[in-house]
């Protein structure tokens, strides 16, 4: 991978850019012009490989290529790409890249408000050519890469080549520069035309000058030579990490050094301690091994003498006696298994085997039964609640049907009376207090005074009905 | 000579992540821009993929991330394939997110990552996908070309 801002890296090939980039670009038409003249021979510039001066606000990257955008469209749903990470996008799925909604190549693309335009015009970038030191607002980067930096690539002047050259070489009088040489340094075989910046930048054999002590030296040399070695180059005092503030070319910093820094008694000391410190983590892991080893083999003594003193004992401690076979097995086992305990690993022996897979067994047991109990408890309790759930069903529907009995008598009550009525009227008025008498216990009001002929059920039951019905409702 | 679109946002995406990554997502390796390494951890207590450390292998295509990548889970000493129900214990993994459909450009390794976590963290099925043996013993597929049918949206 060669490393940002190589000439290479500038080139981007107009093939690959999908064409309807070129339409959302705001250009003038004298560039436009300009630049379709150029574009036989020049490079055309990579947006996505400038370096922005400052970071760019996070508000301001494609979310596609994660670079600043380059000519900008909005989607129908408001999501702002660059138009060639949008159209490549399209390609495979024809959806926004961020919320999937539909979106239609190009004919659904909005432009951007000119102010977001001006903002990204305004960032500061850098020239993307290697030997380039141009700086610019990235409106003017485009003019200045592909029109006038003399390092941008273009079309060889041998119209036989079809390999490209910084501007600045591509003059007719120097002709094709793209002859193999080989590098008096490392004997890579390089083109004549970038001998100079392979020299310059890649070169590992060339000799280059120390930057700080001018020393001549090979460039792979140059870093070590000036982390450890340089006189001229700036460095801190050793013993900076104690609090010594003293930090200036290695040639005084040696001087402070050799002349006795404040700092070095409390340097040493601290390297001392650091030591020692080391030697105690040391020795700490040591004991903590040590005694986990000991407690191990103290339980396994115990559990031993445990198994091999009583049998009762174990027989009592295990609560199903579907183990107290395993138990005897336990007892028989040291003549059975001969002594093969003192071998250091867990569980060696037979017994301590046994014993812990018995152990397991009565804790699975254990669990079990404690699982099966609460089961048990939840179970009852989901029917204790269904079981008043019911009754509670039982008791309303015995309520409604009281209420239903009810209003039956007083229907019945109501018939009878109107039956008595009828009879009543034919037979004469006397039966009529009888009649009254029914009403009233049926526990409404008494009826009002009114002329014996009005005594029809029909304008009867609507004054009642409310007096009547109340004192159902109430039930 | 062009450096691909891959190169270029896998050069900002790296750069961004070897400053700063998620919790429980690390960088293992990422010497080229065709195939990165990195090791998830589950942060939360679920006890299927408690203390465990899982490795993924990242491969781009000259087109991510218009593309999605191909991500799955390799197996080492100390880093095991994790139980669930939609990772074949060849470490392939089964997720719309990784597929043609699911995929989206604005997706990148960090979120890939942060997704296969929250992934793990949702299940509670100590199992893998149905058919597994016979998946892991006949394909020879790249997961890319495999049709997955993506029916299970509770994971």
């Amino acid at each position: 991978m060669p490393p940002p801002n190589t000439p290479e890296e500038g080139l981007a090939t107009t093939a690959l850019r999908p064409s309807d980039e070129d339409n959302f670009r705001v250009s003038s038409p004298s560039s436009a012009m300009a630049h379709a003249s150029q574009t036989t021979c020049s490079s055309k510039l990579d947006y996505q490989n400038i370096e922005y001066i400052d970071p760019v606000d996070e508000t301001l990257l494609c979310p596609v290529c994660k670079t600043a955008f380059h000519s900008p469209i909005t989607t129908p749903c408001g999501h702002t790409f660059c138009a060639g990470c949008i159209n490549r996008a399209l390609e495979t799925q024809s959806t926004c890249p961020i919320d999937r909604l539909p979106v239609d190549k190009t004919r659904d693309y909005v432009r951007l408000p000119l102010i977001i335009k001006d903002q990204l015009d305004r960032l500061q970038v850098k020239c993307p050519n290697r030997g380039c030191d141009y700086q610019c607002s990235r409106e003017h980067i485009e003019g200045h890469y592909e029109r006038r930096c003399e390092h941008t690539p273009v079309q060889c002047p041998d119209p036989t080549c079809s390999q490209r050259v910084p501007r600045r070489d591509a003059a007719p009088e120097n002709g094709c520069m793209h002859q193999e040489v080989t590098c008096e340094f490392c004997e890579e075989r390089v083109t004549f035309v970038e001998i100079i910046s392979h020299q310059t930048y890649d070169c590992r054999g060339a000799i280059v000058n120390c930057p700080d002590c001018k020393e001549h030296l090979s460039r792979h040399c140059l870093a070590k030579h000036q982390a450890q070695d340089c006189p001229e180059s700036n460095t801190q005092c050793k013993w900076h990490s104690a609090g010594c503030k003293v930090a200036d070319k290695r040639r005084v910093v040696q001087e402070h050094e050799q002349s006795g820094c404040p700092s070095e008694v409390v340097g040493r000391l601290m390297q001392k301690q650091d030591e020692d410190r080391k030697i105690i983590d040391e020795l700490a892991g040591r004991l903590t091994k040590f005694e986990l080893a000991q407690s191990k083999k103290r339980e396994r003594h115990t559990q031993r003498t445990r198994v091999g003193g009583s049998n009762v004992a174990n027989t009592s401690r295990s609560a199903t006696g579907a183990n107290v076979p395993g138990i005897t097995l336990n007892n028989n086992a040291p003549p059975l298994f001969p002594d093969s305990t003192d071998d250091g690993a867990e569980g060696g022996s037979p017994e301590d085997y046994l014993l812990a897979q018995f152990e397991r067994l009565e804790a699975q047991v254990e669990l079990l039964r404690k699982q099966s109990l609460e089961m048990d408890a939840r179970q009852s309790h989901i029917i204790l609640q269904h079981a008043t759930h019911f009754s509670e069903h039982l008791t309303e529907i015995g309520n409604k049907v009281g209420i239903v009995n009810m209003h039956m008598s007083w229907l019945m009550s109501l018939q009878r009376q109107n039956v008595q009525q009828r009879a009543g009227s034919t037979a004469g008025p006397s039966n009529t207090g009888m009649s009254h008498g029914n009403v009233t216990s049926g526990g409404g009001r008494p009826p009002p005074p009114r002329e014996t002929s009005g005594w029809v059920y029909s304008e009867e039951s609507p004054r009642n009905s409310e007096g009547r019905s109340e004192p159902l409702h109430r039930l | 000579m062009t450096v691909p679109f891959a190169a270029k946002r896998l050069g900002k995406e790296l750069q961004k992540i070897s400053n700063s990554l998620p919790p429980g997502v690390e960088l293992v390796s990422a010497e080229n821009f065709e195939e990165w390494l990195l090791d998830i951890k589950v942060l939360d207590d679920n006890p299927l993929y408690q203390n465990q450390t899982y490795r993924l292998k990242f491969r781009f295509g000259p087109s991510y991330p218009i593309e999605p990548p191909e991500v799955v889970f390799v197996q080492l000493p100390d880093r095991p394939i994790p139980m669930h129900p939609h990772v074949y214990s060849n470490g392939i993994i089964c997720l719309d997110l990784l597929g043609q459909q699911g995929w989206s450009p604005v997706q990148n390794v960090e979120s890939v990552c942060m997704s296969l976590q929250s992934m793990l963290t949702g299940n509670s099925k100590n199992e893998r996908p149905p058919g597994d043996e016979d998946f892991v013993r006949v394909n020879r597929q790249r997961p890319k070309d495999i049709q997955f049918y993506y029916h299970d949206n509770d994971v």
